[in-house]
């Protein structure tokens, strides 16, 4: 089946074949929300699965993302409403104090992979921004992410910020240093170890 | 024994007098000791005054400096913007590398700028403090790890892919600047090197890219480090066994390994390397910075030490450390609840 097709070429990172089967299948008047969930965003799943048991690492995600991006490209302009409806807002970014953003630029790919519609605001970001970003984008989730064992006590203030400020949100951590025992200890509403499990947490919180 | 001669003795998997105590101390000492953090990490008199007051409350069997070194200072005289903030790491502003016609810029830099010189005399303030009797180690990093900060990590990471001549050219020209500071360090009194092999580990990089693109710089480093007289314990987090990335590691001039674990879930249980190496090398442990010792009570320090302690019992070329770099906001009194457990432990050579 051809939108498989276009599955393993993400998975094996050939965007040029990645584009060339979108191409084929939107002339072929295979569904656009098939291609999409089937083809591209399945994919990423696959590759966000292999990460976490070792057989892919960070360049191979990477690329694999960027193989997938330029099958969305080719898909946009024949999205529709009722074609792809977003999974919800997400905020995310790298707290400040911590210019670290592997990790949380992977998360960012695979949530936009999953359909969500994810606002970047990069890195040393302060409580401020994401309360006002996530106010703008009327965000479900607020993801926050850290490297440094230093900038991790900047998360404790960033929770705390969105919870004064009274919107509904749910906050996630992750990021290598990060723990579950923190992330109750500072009142967040879940943490991830991983990518792909930072996607199904998302996806749970922005669905309840 | 003096920390000298039981670090010397435990590099060499001779017996000891009692557990080594190597831990990555700096960040916490530099915040509980230091006149500002910033000026612990980076500054001459700052830096020496803060590491011996932190060695007389706790006794380390060495001074570990570093952290401004590879966070700001090198990554500063190789053209980056690095600012440096009163009390966090230094912070990378802007990457360097834009291109591979950068790379020929990079080779022709001058490393010893004004902030390395008062990082050096730092150093050799310490040296002439200790007398020898406490050895000095210094964190540092390898050519991947550099090149990731010159480039920007998703930048080289997918170089692997589209770009691999920057890979590989903007390593070379780093190798030689690499081996000069490491050869100013030892000529000032560092006689450990702590080489951090961040980005490189095998949670972010297959062992196929790090065969491909990194071992072989790696190893000219450490190597020429080694025959300049430092003694150099490659550091690096992730399963280095399982990956076969020890393997590479023993084939260098080294004389320990550090294995980090960057996360809870991917921690190395150091019997399982130690199974690996049998004697041929010296471990360092592994506990993890950012559990217990971070987030937990005095109790739950010393009861995790004892369990990391009593693991280790009777190897031989074991030294007690953590798994990596330790927040400077850990608890003074966690840090030395776990200090104390390592300076009490009965230790018993098998």
């Amino acid at each position: 089946m051809a939108v498989k097709d276009i599955a393993e070429a993400v998975v094996v990172m050939d965007r040029v074949k990645v584009v060339e089967l979108v191409k084929t299948e939107i002339a072929a008047g295979t569904e656009i929300d098939e291609i999409l969930n089937a083809g591209l965003i399945d994919a990423m799943d696959i590759v966000g699965q292999k990460f976490s048991d070792g057989s892919l690492f960070v360049p191979e995600m990477l690329m694999a993302a960027k193989a997938m991006k330029a099958g969305l490209e080719e898909l946009k302009p024949h999205l529709s409403a009722g074609a792809a409806v977003s999974r919800g807002t997400v905020i995310i970014g790298t707290v400040k104090g911590d210019l670290h953003d592997i990790g949380k630029n992977l998360v960012a790919l695979m949530m936009e992979g999953a359909g969500m519609d994810v606002v970047d605001l990069g890195v040393d970001i302060d409580a401020e921004k994401f309360v006002k970003a996530a106010i703008e984008h009327n965000a479900g989730v607020v993801a926050l992410s850290a490297l440094l064992t230093t900038t991790m006590p900047t998360m404790e203030t960033i929770v705390a910020a969105i919870k004064e400020a009274g919107i509904a949100v749910k906050t996630i951590i992750g990021g290598a240093p990060v723990t579950a025992a923190f992330a109750d200890q500072i009142g967040a509403d879940g943490f991830s170890a991983d990518a792909p499990g930072a996607v199904e947490l998302t996806r749970k919180l922005l669905a309840a | 024994m003096n920390a000298a001669e039981r670090m010397k003795a435990a590099i060499n998997l001779e017996p000891v007098d009692r557990v080594p105590n190597g831990p990555f101390y700096e960040a916490p000492i530099c915040q509980y000791y230091g006149s500002s953090f910033r000026a612990a990490l980076l500054e001459d008199q700052a830096m020496a005054d803060a590491h011996l007051a932190g060695l007389d409350e706790f006794k380390f069997d060495w001074v570990m400096v570093g952290m401004g070194l590879i966070g700001g200072i090198i990554p500063e005289a190789l053209d980056c913007r690095v600012s440096y903030p009163e009390d966090v790491f230094p912070i990378i502003e802007e990457t360097t590398v834009k291109s591979i016609e950068d790379v020929a810029r990079i080779a022709k830099l001058d490393m010893f700028t004004k902030r390395m010189e008062r990082f050096l005399k730092g150093v050799s303030i310490l040296k002439k403090e200790l007398k020898g009797e406490v050895p000095i180690a210094c964190e540092y990093i390898s050519p991947f790890t550099i090149a990731t900060r010159l480039r920007g990590t998703n930048e080289i990471m997918m170089d692997m892919y589209e770009n691999p001549e920057l890979v590989r050219d903007l390593q070379e020209v780093l190798v030689p600047l690499n081996i000069e500071v490491g050869k100013a360090l030892i000529e000032e009194g560092v006689d450990y090197i702590f080489y951090g092999a961040d980005m490189e580990c095998p949670i972010l990089l297959s062992p196929e890219h790090y065969k491909n693109f990194v071992d072989e710089p790696t190893t000219k480093v450490c190597n020429e480090l080694t025959r300049l007289g430092a003694k150099v314990l490659p550091h690096m987090c992730g399963s280095i066994v399982e990956t076969g990335i020890v393997d590479m590691l023993m084939k260098m001039d080294i004389h320990g390994i550090m294995p980090g674990n960057l996360t809870q879930e991917t921690v190395l249980d150091i019997r399982e390397l130690k199974e690996k190496v049998g004697d041929k090398i010296c471990i360092f442990d592994n506990i993890n910075p950012n559990g217990p010792l971070l987030i937990g009570t005095p109790e739950e320090v010393a009861a995790e030490t004892r369990a990391h302690l009593e693991n280790a019992k009777g190897m031989s070329g074991y030294i007690f450390s953590t798994a990596g770099t330790s927040s400077p906001n850990i608890p003074k009194e966690n840090y030395l609840a776990m200090n104390r457990e390592v300076l009490n432990f009965q230790w018993i050579d098998e």
